[in-house]
Protein backbone atom coordinates (compact mmCIF):
# COMPACT_ATOMS: atom_id res chain seq x y z
CA UNK A 1 0.00 0.00 0.00
CA UNK A 2 1.45 3.37 -1.00
CA UNK A 3 1.22 6.41 1.23
CA UNK A 4 -1.42 8.02 -1.04
CA UNK A 5 -3.95 5.21 -0.73
CA UNK A 6 -3.56 4.59 2.98
CA UNK A 7 -6.91 4.96 4.76
CA UNK A 8 -7.34 8.36 6.43
CA UNK A 9 -6.59 8.29 10.15
CA UNK A 10 -9.75 8.25 12.22
CA UNK A 11 -10.79 11.68 13.54
CA UNK A 12 -10.69 10.66 17.20
CA UNK A 13 -11.17 13.70 19.43
CA UNK A 14 -8.18 14.89 21.42
CA UNK A 15 -9.23 14.70 25.07
CA UNK A 16 -5.78 15.36 26.48
CA UNK A 17 -6.94 18.80 27.70
CA UNK A 18 -9.91 17.32 29.59
CA UNK A 19 -9.10 17.26 33.31
CA UNK A 20 -8.59 13.86 34.87
CA UNK A 21 -10.12 13.42 38.31
CA UNK A 22 -7.66 13.06 41.15
CA UNK A 23 -7.55 9.94 43.30
CA UNK A 24 -9.29 11.94 46.05
CA UNK A 25 -12.14 12.91 43.68
CA UNK A 26 -12.56 9.30 42.54
CA UNK A 27 -12.67 8.10 46.15
CA UNK A 28 -15.19 10.82 46.97
CA UNK A 29 -17.46 9.69 44.14
CA UNK A 30 -17.73 6.24 45.73
CA UNK A 31 -17.73 7.29 49.43
CA UNK A 32 -21.00 5.97 50.87
CA UNK A 33 -21.63 8.72 53.44
CA UNK A 34 -20.64 11.59 51.14
CA UNK A 35 -22.66 10.14 48.30
CA UNK A 36 -25.69 9.68 50.52
CA UNK A 37 -25.58 13.40 51.30
CA UNK A 38 -25.21 14.19 47.57
CA UNK A 39 -28.19 11.90 46.91
CA UNK A 40 -30.36 13.89 49.33
CA UNK A 41 -29.13 17.20 47.92
CA UNK A 42 -29.80 16.14 44.32
CA UNK A 43 -33.31 14.93 45.17
CA UNK A 44 -34.07 18.25 46.84
CA UNK A 45 -32.78 20.08 43.77
CA UNK A 46 -35.06 18.04 41.51
CA UNK A 47 -38.03 18.87 43.74
CA UNK A 48 -37.13 22.56 43.79
CA UNK A 49 -36.83 22.56 40.02
CA UNK A 50 -40.18 20.79 39.69
CA UNK A 51 -41.77 23.45 41.88
CA UNK A 52 -40.05 26.27 39.98
CA UNK A 53 -40.26 25.16 36.41
CA UNK A 54 -43.27 22.89 35.87
CA UNK A 55 -45.77 25.43 34.66
CA UNK B 1 -70.65 12.99 28.71
CA UNK B 2 -67.37 13.66 26.90
CA UNK B 3 -65.18 11.23 25.02
CA UNK B 4 -61.43 11.72 25.21
CA UNK B 5 -59.15 9.64 22.99
CA UNK B 6 -55.41 9.42 23.57
CA UNK B 7 -53.14 8.00 20.89
CA UNK B 8 -50.11 6.41 22.50
CA UNK B 9 -49.37 4.96 25.93
CA UNK B 10 -45.81 6.14 26.47
CA UNK B 11 -44.75 8.61 29.14
CA UNK B 12 -46.88 11.53 27.90
CA UNK B 13 -49.96 9.60 26.71
CA UNK B 14 -50.14 7.34 29.76
CA UNK B 15 -49.60 10.31 32.12
CA UNK B 16 -52.40 12.22 30.38
CA UNK B 17 -54.76 9.23 30.63
CA UNK B 18 -54.16 8.67 34.34
CA UNK B 19 -54.56 12.35 35.24
CA UNK B 20 -57.72 12.68 33.14
CA UNK B 21 -59.20 9.66 34.88
CA UNK B 22 -58.29 11.21 38.25
CA UNK B 23 -59.81 14.59 37.33
CA UNK B 24 -62.97 13.46 35.53
CA UNK B 25 -65.98 11.50 36.71
CA UNK B 26 -66.68 8.02 35.37
CA UNK B 27 -69.48 9.40 33.19
CA UNK B 28 -66.74 10.63 30.81
CA UNK B 29 -64.96 8.12 28.60
CA UNK B 30 -61.20 8.00 28.29
CA UNK B 31 -59.84 5.70 25.62
CA UNK B 32 -56.15 4.93 25.05
CA UNK B 33 -55.08 3.57 21.67
CA UNK B 34 -51.65 1.95 21.63
CA UNK B 35 -50.16 -0.69 19.31
CA UNK B 36 -48.20 -2.06 22.28
CA UNK B 37 -49.80 -4.14 25.00
CA UNK B 38 -47.10 -3.19 27.50
CA UNK B 39 -45.78 -0.03 29.10
CA UNK B 40 -42.00 0.33 28.97
CA UNK B 41 -39.81 2.46 31.25
CA UNK B 42 -37.44 3.24 28.41
CA UNK B 43 -34.67 4.91 30.46
CA UNK B 44 -33.88 1.52 32.03
CA UNK B 45 -33.57 -0.23 28.67
CA UNK B 46 -29.84 0.54 28.76
CA UNK B 47 -29.57 -1.81 31.75
CA UNK B 48 -31.46 -4.50 29.85
CA UNK B 49 -29.02 -3.91 27.00
CA UNK B 50 -26.05 -4.90 29.16
CA UNK B 51 -27.82 -7.81 30.85
CA UNK B 52 -28.16 -6.13 34.26
CA UNK B 53 -31.98 -6.14 34.05
CA UNK B 54 -34.40 -8.38 32.22
CA UNK B 55 -37.31 -7.31 30.04
CA UNK B 56 -39.81 -8.05 32.81
CA UNK B 57 -38.07 -5.48 35.02
CA UNK B 58 -38.86 -2.61 32.63
CA UNK B 59 -42.31 -3.47 31.21
CA UNK B 60 -45.78 -4.32 32.52
CA UNK B 61 -49.10 -5.03 30.80
CA UNK B 62 -51.30 -1.97 30.30
CA UNK B 63 -54.71 -3.67 30.13
CA UNK B 64 -55.02 -4.58 33.86
CA UNK B 65 -54.06 -1.02 34.91
CA UNK B 66 -56.58 0.53 32.53
CA UNK B 67 -59.27 -1.94 33.59
CA UNK B 68 -58.70 -1.05 37.27
CA UNK B 69 -58.80 2.67 36.53
CA UNK B 70 -61.83 2.55 34.22
CA UNK B 71 -59.91 3.59 31.11
CA UNK B 72 -60.86 1.99 27.78
CA UNK B 73 -57.91 0.38 26.02
CA UNK B 74 -57.64 -0.49 22.34
CA UNK B 75 -54.50 -2.33 21.33
CA UNK B 76 -54.35 -0.76 17.92
CA UNK B 77 -52.45 1.75 15.85
CA UNK B 78 -54.02 4.98 14.67
CA UNK B 79 -53.82 5.39 10.91
CA UNK B 80 -55.81 8.58 10.26
CA UNK B 81 -57.31 11.57 12.01
CA UNK B 82 -60.48 13.28 10.80
CA UNK B 83 -60.36 16.42 12.96
CA UNK B 84 -63.63 17.85 11.64
CA UNK B 85 -65.39 14.52 11.23
CA UNK B 86 -66.87 13.34 7.96
CA UNK B 87 -70.02 13.80 5.94
CA UNK B 88 -72.02 11.62 8.39
CA UNK B 89 -70.91 13.19 11.67
CA UNK B 90 -69.20 16.49 12.47
CA UNK B 91 -67.41 15.08 15.52
CA UNK B 92 -63.73 14.32 15.13
CA UNK B 93 -62.76 10.72 14.47
CA UNK B 94 -59.70 8.50 14.46
CA UNK B 95 -59.30 5.52 12.14
CA UNK B 96 -57.52 2.67 13.90
CA UNK B 97 -56.24 -0.76 13.00
CA UNK B 98 -56.00 -3.41 15.72
CA UNK B 99 -52.63 -4.98 16.48
CA UNK B 100 -53.66 -7.49 19.15
CA UNK B 101 -53.44 -11.20 18.28
CA UNK B 102 -57.23 -11.64 18.41
CA UNK B 103 -58.18 -8.71 16.18
CA UNK B 104 -55.00 -8.13 14.18
CA UNK B 105 -55.63 -6.11 11.03
CA UNK B 106 -59.26 -5.26 11.80
CA UNK B 107 -60.21 -1.64 11.19
CA UNK B 108 -62.34 0.52 13.44
CA UNK B 109 -63.19 4.17 13.96
CA UNK B 110 -63.40 6.09 17.25
CA UNK B 111 -65.29 9.37 17.62
CA UNK B 112 -63.90 11.92 20.03
CA UNK B 113 -64.65 15.23 21.68
CA UNK B 114 -60.99 15.72 22.63
CA UNK B 115 -57.94 14.04 21.10
CA UNK B 116 -54.33 13.87 22.31
CA UNK B 117 -51.69 12.67 19.87
CA UNK B 118 -48.94 11.12 21.99
CA UNK B 119 -47.81 8.55 19.47
CA UNK B 120 -44.08 8.92 20.20
CA UNK B 121 -41.43 8.22 17.60
CA UNK B 122 -41.18 6.01 14.59
CA UNK B 123 -37.73 4.44 14.81
CA UNK B 124 -36.33 5.22 11.35
CA UNK B 125 -33.67 2.53 11.04
CA UNK B 126 -34.25 2.64 7.30
CA UNK B 127 -32.73 6.15 7.17
CA UNK B 128 -29.28 4.54 7.29
CA UNK B 129 -28.62 1.54 5.08
CA UNK B 130 -27.66 -1.55 7.05
CA UNK B 131 -28.50 -0.11 10.46
CA UNK B 132 -30.74 -1.71 13.07
CA UNK B 133 -31.72 -5.13 14.35
CA UNK B 134 -32.58 -6.21 10.79
CA UNK B 135 -29.17 -5.00 9.67
CA UNK B 136 -25.79 -5.08 11.33
CA UNK B 137 -26.27 -3.05 14.52
CA UNK B 138 -28.25 -3.41 17.72
CA UNK B 139 -30.45 -0.90 19.51
CA UNK B 140 -31.77 -0.22 23.02
CA UNK B 141 -34.84 1.72 21.88
CA UNK B 142 -37.26 -1.04 22.88
CA UNK B 143 -37.01 -3.71 25.57
CA UNK B 144 -36.85 -6.43 22.90
CA UNK B 145 -34.08 -4.61 21.06
CA UNK B 146 -32.21 -4.23 24.35
CA UNK B 147 -32.50 -7.98 25.07
CA UNK B 148 -30.91 -8.67 21.69
CA UNK B 149 -28.16 -6.11 22.40
CA UNK B 150 -27.37 -7.83 25.71
CA UNK B 151 -27.06 -11.20 23.95
CA UNK B 152 -24.68 -9.77 21.33
CA UNK B 153 -22.66 -8.05 24.06
CA UNK B 154 -22.35 -11.36 25.94
CA UNK B 155 -20.98 -12.96 22.75
CA UNK B 156 -18.40 -10.20 22.33
CA UNK B 157 -17.33 -10.50 25.98
CA UNK B 158 -16.89 -14.26 25.47
CA UNK B 159 -14.62 -13.57 22.48
CA UNK B 160 -12.65 -11.05 24.54
CA UNK B 161 -12.25 -13.64 27.29
CA UNK B 162 -10.67 -15.94 24.72
CA UNK B 163 -8.00 -13.26 24.28
CA UNK B 164 -9.09 -11.79 20.94
CA UNK B 165 -9.36 -7.95 20.81
CA UNK B 166 -12.75 -6.51 19.85
CA UNK B 167 -14.01 -3.06 18.82
CA UNK B 168 -17.29 -1.86 20.30
CA UNK B 169 -18.99 1.21 18.82
CA UNK B 170 -21.86 3.02 20.53
CA UNK B 171 -23.53 6.15 19.27
CA UNK B 172 -25.85 7.83 16.84
CA UNK B 173 -26.76 6.22 13.54
CA UNK B 174 -27.54 9.41 11.58
CA UNK B 175 -26.63 13.08 11.56
CA UNK B 176 -30.09 14.16 12.72
CA UNK B 177 -30.53 11.74 15.62
CA UNK B 178 -31.76 12.70 19.06
CA UNK B 179 -31.41 10.86 22.41
CA UNK B 180 -27.63 11.28 22.66
CA UNK B 181 -28.08 10.74 26.41
CA UNK B 182 -29.11 7.12 25.82
CA UNK B 183 -25.98 6.40 23.78
CA UNK B 184 -23.88 8.21 26.41
CA UNK B 185 -25.35 5.98 29.11
CA UNK B 186 -24.99 2.83 27.11
CA UNK B 187 -21.34 3.39 26.21
CA UNK B 188 -20.38 3.79 29.87
CA UNK B 189 -22.47 0.81 30.93
CA UNK B 190 -20.73 -1.27 28.26
CA UNK B 191 -17.39 0.03 29.55
CA UNK B 192 -18.46 -0.89 33.10
CA UNK B 193 -19.47 -4.42 32.05
CA UNK B 194 -16.18 -4.94 30.24
CA UNK B 195 -14.29 -3.87 33.38
CA UNK B 196 -16.39 -6.16 35.56
CA UNK B 197 -15.65 -9.03 33.16
CA UNK B 198 -11.93 -8.22 33.36
CA UNK B 199 -11.59 -7.73 29.60
CA UNK B 200 -11.49 -3.93 29.24
CA UNK B 201 -7.82 -3.92 28.21
CA UNK B 202 -8.58 -5.95 25.08
CA UNK B 203 -11.54 -3.82 24.01
CA UNK B 204 -11.51 -0.66 21.95
CA UNK B 205 -14.63 1.33 22.86
CA UNK B 206 -15.68 4.17 20.54
CA UNK B 207 -18.43 6.76 21.02
CA UNK B 208 -19.57 7.88 17.55
CA UNK B 209 -21.84 10.89 17.77
CA UNK B 210 -23.52 13.57 15.69
CA UNK B 211 -22.87 16.12 18.46
CA UNK B 212 -20.38 18.78 17.35
CA UNK B 213 -19.03 18.88 20.90
CA UNK B 214 -19.13 16.45 23.79
CA UNK B 215 -21.84 17.19 26.33
CA UNK B 216 -24.12 18.81 23.73
CA UNK B 217 -26.88 16.19 24.32
CA UNK B 218 -29.03 17.89 21.68
CA UNK B 219 -29.64 20.82 24.05
CA UNK B 220 -26.68 22.98 22.95
CA UNK B 221 -24.67 21.85 25.96
CA UNK B 222 -24.84 23.33 29.44
CA UNK B 223 -22.87 25.75 31.54
CA UNK B 224 -22.53 24.68 35.16
CA UNK B 225 -21.54 26.64 38.21
CA UNK B 226 -19.01 24.44 39.94
CA UNK B 227 -17.44 25.70 43.15
CA UNK B 228 -17.66 29.31 42.04
CA UNK B 229 -16.41 28.76 38.49
CA UNK B 230 -18.31 28.28 35.28
CA UNK B 231 -17.61 24.98 33.62
CA UNK B 232 -19.19 23.42 30.56
CA UNK B 233 -20.84 20.08 30.01
CA UNK B 234 -18.22 19.63 27.24
CA UNK B 235 -15.30 19.78 29.67
CA UNK B 236 -17.15 17.76 32.27
CA UNK B 237 -18.12 14.89 29.95
CA UNK B 238 -14.71 15.02 28.24
CA UNK B 239 -13.18 14.26 31.62
CA UNK B 240 -15.33 11.14 31.98
CA UNK B 241 -14.48 9.88 28.47
CA UNK B 242 -10.78 10.42 29.12
CA UNK B 243 -10.92 8.76 32.53
CA UNK B 244 -12.69 5.69 31.12
CA UNK B 245 -10.54 5.48 27.99
CA UNK B 246 -13.51 5.74 25.62
CA UNK B 247 -12.52 7.17 22.23
CA UNK B 248 -14.76 9.87 20.78
CA UNK B 249 -15.62 10.72 17.18
CA UNK B 250 -17.63 13.95 16.96
CA UNK B 251 -19.87 15.54 14.35
CA UNK B 252 -20.45 12.26 12.51
CA UNK B 253 -23.21 11.30 10.11
CA UNK B 254 -23.36 7.54 9.56
CA UNK B 255 -23.91 6.95 5.85
CA UNK B 256 -24.27 3.19 5.83
CA UNK B 257 -23.39 0.11 7.80
CA UNK B 258 -22.02 -3.10 6.38
CA UNK B 259 -21.14 -6.26 8.27
CA UNK B 260 -18.49 -5.08 10.74
CA UNK B 261 -17.94 -1.77 8.93
CA UNK B 262 -19.46 1.67 9.50
CA UNK B 263 -19.15 4.37 6.81
CA UNK B 264 -19.46 7.91 8.11
CA UNK B 265 -18.95 11.52 7.15
CA UNK B 266 -17.70 14.21 9.51
CA UNK B 267 -18.38 17.94 9.67
CA UNK B 268 -15.37 18.77 7.48
CA UNK B 269 -16.91 16.68 4.69
CA UNK B 270 -14.33 13.87 4.95
CA UNK B 271 -15.51 10.28 4.88
CA UNK B 272 -14.15 7.43 6.94
CA UNK B 273 -14.80 3.82 7.81
CA UNK B 274 -14.76 2.22 11.23
CA UNK B 275 -14.40 -1.52 11.79
CA UNK B 276 -16.49 -2.98 14.58
CA UNK B 277 -17.39 -6.24 16.24
CA UNK B 278 -20.34 -4.83 18.17
CA UNK B 279 -22.29 -1.65 17.40
CA UNK B 280 -25.27 -0.06 19.11
CA UNK B 281 -26.50 2.87 17.05
CA UNK B 282 -29.59 4.94 17.87
CA UNK B 283 -31.78 5.58 14.81
CA UNK B 284 -33.25 8.97 13.90
CA UNK B 285 -36.85 9.53 14.97
CA UNK B 286 -39.74 10.45 12.72
CA UNK B 287 -43.40 10.99 13.46
CA UNK B 288 -45.59 7.91 13.52
CA UNK B 289 -47.20 7.95 10.05
CA UNK B 290 -50.73 9.31 10.34
CA UNK B 291 -52.94 10.68 7.60
CA UNK B 292 -55.42 13.50 8.11
CA UNK B 293 -58.64 14.03 6.17
CA UNK B 294 -61.16 16.85 5.82
CA UNK B 295 -64.90 15.98 6.05
CA UNK B 296 -65.09 15.66 2.25
CA UNK B 297 -62.31 13.07 2.32
CA UNK B 298 -59.61 15.34 0.92
CA UNK B 299 -56.11 14.81 2.27
CA UNK B 300 -55.05 17.51 4.76
CA UNK B 301 -52.03 15.63 6.17
CA UNK B 302 -49.62 18.44 5.24
CA UNK B 303 -51.80 20.95 7.13
CA UNK B 304 -51.67 18.97 10.37
CA UNK B 305 -48.22 17.46 10.16
CA UNK B 306 -44.70 18.71 9.41
CA UNK B 307 -42.77 16.82 6.69
CA UNK B 308 -41.00 14.92 9.48
CA UNK B 309 -44.37 13.38 10.44
CA UNK B 310 -44.60 15.29 13.73
CA UNK B 311 -47.81 17.21 14.42
CA UNK B 312 -47.79 20.99 14.17
CA UNK B 313 -48.85 22.76 17.36
CA UNK B 314 -48.78 26.32 18.70
CA UNK B 315 -45.10 26.86 17.90
CA UNK B 316 -43.57 29.50 15.62
CA UNK B 317 -42.51 27.46 12.60
CA UNK B 318 -41.20 30.44 10.63
CA UNK B 319 -37.85 29.45 9.11
CA UNK B 320 -35.16 31.66 10.60
CA UNK B 321 -31.42 31.48 11.27
CA UNK B 322 -29.98 30.14 14.52
CA UNK B 323 -29.13 33.65 15.76
CA UNK B 324 -32.83 34.57 15.63
CA UNK B 325 -34.16 31.55 17.48
CA UNK B 326 -36.05 32.55 20.60
CA UNK B 327 -37.55 30.76 23.58
CA UNK B 328 -40.94 32.12 22.50
CA UNK B 329 -40.77 29.98 19.34
CA UNK B 330 -41.53 26.93 21.48
CA UNK B 331 -45.13 25.82 22.03
CA UNK B 332 -46.93 26.41 25.30
CA UNK B 333 -50.36 24.74 24.98
CA UNK B 334 -49.57 22.02 22.37
CA UNK B 335 -52.89 22.67 20.59
CA UNK B 336 -53.01 22.02 16.85
CA UNK B 337 -53.57 25.27 14.93
CA UNK B 338 -57.22 25.69 13.99
CA UNK B 339 -58.55 23.07 16.40
CA UNK B 340 -59.42 23.64 20.06
CA UNK B 341 -59.83 19.93 20.82
CA UNK B 342 -56.66 18.44 19.34
CA UNK B 343 -53.17 18.38 20.91
CA UNK B 344 -49.81 16.72 20.31
CA UNK B 345 -47.44 16.05 23.22
CA UNK B 346 -44.10 14.37 23.87
CA UNK B 347 -42.12 13.33 20.82
CA UNK B 348 -45.28 13.61 18.66
CA UNK B 349 -45.24 17.42 18.47
CA UNK B 350 -43.14 19.12 15.80
CA UNK B 351 -40.44 21.28 17.41
CA UNK B 352 -40.02 24.72 15.81
CA UNK B 353 -36.31 24.07 15.26
CA UNK B 354 -33.36 22.30 16.83
CA UNK B 355 -31.90 23.47 20.14
CA UNK B 356 -28.28 22.77 19.20
CA UNK B 357 -26.80 24.78 16.35
CA UNK B 358 -27.50 22.91 13.10
CA UNK B 359 -24.41 22.33 10.96
CA UNK B 360 -23.87 21.18 7.41
CA UNK B 361 -20.87 19.48 5.88
CA UNK B 362 -19.33 20.94 2.69
CA UNK B 363 -21.20 18.14 0.87
CA UNK B 364 -24.52 19.49 2.16
CA UNK B 365 -25.11 16.74 4.72
CA UNK B 366 -27.06 18.03 7.72
CA UNK B 367 -25.43 17.13 11.03
CA UNK B 368 -27.80 18.52 13.61
CA UNK B 369 -28.93 16.75 16.77
CA UNK B 370 -32.72 16.90 17.04
CA UNK B 371 -34.20 18.33 20.23
CA UNK B 372 -35.03 15.78 22.94
CA UNK B 373 -38.71 15.73 24.02
CA UNK B 374 -38.68 12.72 26.30
CA UNK B 375 -38.82 11.95 30.01
CA UNK B 376 -39.73 14.70 32.42
CA UNK B 377 -40.86 17.30 29.81
CA UNK B 378 -42.94 14.63 28.08
CA UNK B 379 -44.82 13.80 31.28
CA UNK B 380 -45.34 17.48 32.10
CA UNK B 381 -46.84 18.11 28.63
CA UNK B 382 -49.20 15.14 29.06
CA UNK B 383 -50.40 16.38 32.45
CA UNK B 384 -50.75 19.97 31.20
CA UNK B 385 -53.00 19.00 28.30
CA UNK B 386 -54.99 16.69 30.60
CA UNK B 387 -55.64 19.70 32.87
CA UNK B 388 -56.76 21.80 29.90
CA UNK B 389 -59.20 19.11 28.76
CA UNK B 390 -60.54 18.51 32.27
CA UNK B 391 -61.15 22.26 32.71
CA UNK B 392 -62.96 22.52 29.38
CA UNK B 393 -65.17 19.55 30.17
CA UNK B 394 -66.00 20.86 33.65
CA UNK B 395 -66.17 24.60 32.99
CA UNK B 396 -66.92 24.94 29.28
CA UNK B 397 -64.98 25.23 26.05
CA UNK B 398 -63.80 28.77 26.91
CA UNK B 399 -61.68 27.62 29.85
CA UNK B 400 -58.13 28.84 29.22
CA UNK B 401 -55.48 26.35 28.24
CA UNK B 402 -52.80 25.38 30.73
CA UNK B 403 -49.26 25.98 29.54
CA UNK B 404 -45.90 24.20 29.83
CA UNK B 405 -43.20 25.47 27.51
CA UNK B 406 -39.90 23.62 27.24
CA UNK B 407 -38.38 27.09 27.37
CA UNK B 408 -39.76 27.51 30.91
CA UNK B 409 -39.68 24.01 32.41
CA UNK B 410 -36.68 22.16 33.74
CA UNK B 411 -35.53 18.59 33.37
CA UNK B 412 -33.37 16.14 35.23
CA UNK B 413 -31.20 13.85 33.17
CA UNK B 414 -29.54 11.04 35.06
CA UNK B 415 -27.17 9.21 32.76
CA UNK B 416 -25.99 5.92 34.16
CA UNK B 417 -22.29 5.19 33.86
CA UNK B 418 -22.42 1.72 35.39
CA UNK B 419 -24.57 -0.30 37.78
CA UNK B 420 -24.11 -1.64 41.28
CA UNK B 421 -25.37 -0.39 44.66
CA UNK B 422 -21.83 0.33 45.83
CA UNK B 423 -19.91 0.29 42.54
CA UNK B 424 -22.32 2.11 40.23
CA UNK B 425 -22.09 5.68 39.06
CA UNK B 426 -24.03 8.16 36.98
CA UNK B 427 -23.81 11.65 35.59
CA UNK B 428 -26.70 13.44 37.27
CA UNK B 429 -27.69 16.66 35.55
CA UNK B 430 -30.45 19.19 36.03
CA UNK B 431 -31.21 22.00 33.62
CA UNK B 432 -33.65 24.88 33.78
CA UNK B 433 -35.01 25.56 31.26
CA UNK B 434 -34.60 22.75 28.73
CA UNK B 435 -34.56 25.20 25.81
CA UNK B 436 -31.97 27.88 26.61
CA UNK B 437 -33.29 31.42 26.88
CA UNK B 438 -30.46 33.86 26.26
CA UNK B 439 -32.79 36.82 26.81
CA UNK B 440 -33.35 35.77 30.43
CA UNK B 441 -30.06 34.12 31.33
CA UNK B 442 -26.51 34.99 30.23
CA UNK B 443 -25.65 31.30 29.83
CA UNK B 444 -29.10 30.43 28.48
CA UNK B 445 -30.13 28.73 31.71
CA UNK B 446 -30.59 29.39 35.40
CA UNK B 447 -27.10 28.73 36.76
CA UNK B 448 -28.43 27.90 40.22
CA UNK B 449 -30.57 25.05 38.87
CA UNK B 450 -28.33 23.85 36.05
CA UNK B 451 -25.85 21.44 37.56
CA UNK B 452 -23.93 18.30 36.79
CA UNK B 453 -22.48 15.81 39.26
CA UNK B 454 -20.79 12.46 38.89
CA UNK B 455 -20.83 9.70 41.43
CA UNK B 456 -22.47 6.74 43.10
CA UNK B 457 -25.38 8.92 44.23
CA UNK B 458 -26.35 9.43 40.57
CA UNK B 459 -26.80 5.68 40.23
CA UNK B 460 -29.02 5.64 43.31
CA UNK B 461 -31.10 8.49 41.83
CA UNK B 462 -31.52 6.61 38.55
CA UNK B 463 -32.48 3.43 40.38
CA UNK B 464 -34.94 5.36 42.55
CA UNK B 465 -36.51 6.94 39.46
CA UNK B 466 -36.82 3.46 37.90
CA UNK B 467 -38.90 2.17 40.81
CA UNK B 468 -40.82 5.41 41.35
CA UNK B 469 -41.92 5.77 37.74
CA UNK B 470 -42.90 2.12 37.41
CA UNK B 471 -44.97 2.55 40.58
CA UNK B 472 -46.54 5.73 39.23
CA UNK B 473 -47.25 4.22 35.81
CA UNK B 474 -49.00 1.27 37.48
CA UNK B 475 -51.26 3.86 39.18
CA UNK B 476 -50.67 2.31 42.59
CA UNK B 477 -51.91 4.18 45.70
CA UNK B 478 -50.58 7.74 45.87
CA UNK B 479 -49.18 7.66 42.30
CA UNK B 480 -50.31 11.23 41.68
CA UNK B 481 -47.96 12.46 44.44
CA UNK B 482 -44.95 11.52 42.30
CA UNK B 483 -44.16 14.47 40.05
CA UNK B 484 -43.67 14.05 36.33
Amino acid sequence: MTESNLPAPEPVADLSKSPLPTAKTLRGRQNLLGQFLRFIAFDLRIMRMVAKGHH
Amino acid sequence: MAEVVILGAGVSGHTAALHLRRMLGRNHTITVVSPNSQWNWIPSNIWVGVGEMSKKDVVFPLAPVYQRKGIQFRQAKAVAIRPAGDTHDGRGAVDIEYTSKEKSGQADQLRYDYLINATGPKLRFEATEGMGPDGHTVSVCTADHAMEAAEKLREVIAVLKSGKPQTLVVGMGHGTCTCEGAAFEYVFNVDHELREAGVRDLARVVYLTNEAALGDFGVDGMVFDQQGFQTTSELWTGSLFRERGVEVILGAHVQKVEARLIHYETLDGATYTLDFDFAMLIPPFGGVPLKAYAPDGSDITSELFAPSGFMKVDADYTAKPYAEWRAEDWPTTYAAPGYDNLWAVGIAFAPPHQISKPLKTPNGTMIAPSPPRTGMPSGVMGKTVAKTIADRIRHGADAPAHTASMARMGAACVASAGTGLTKGSAAAMTMLPVVPDYQRFATGRDEKETRGELGLHGHWVKLMLHYLFLYKAKALPGWQMIPE
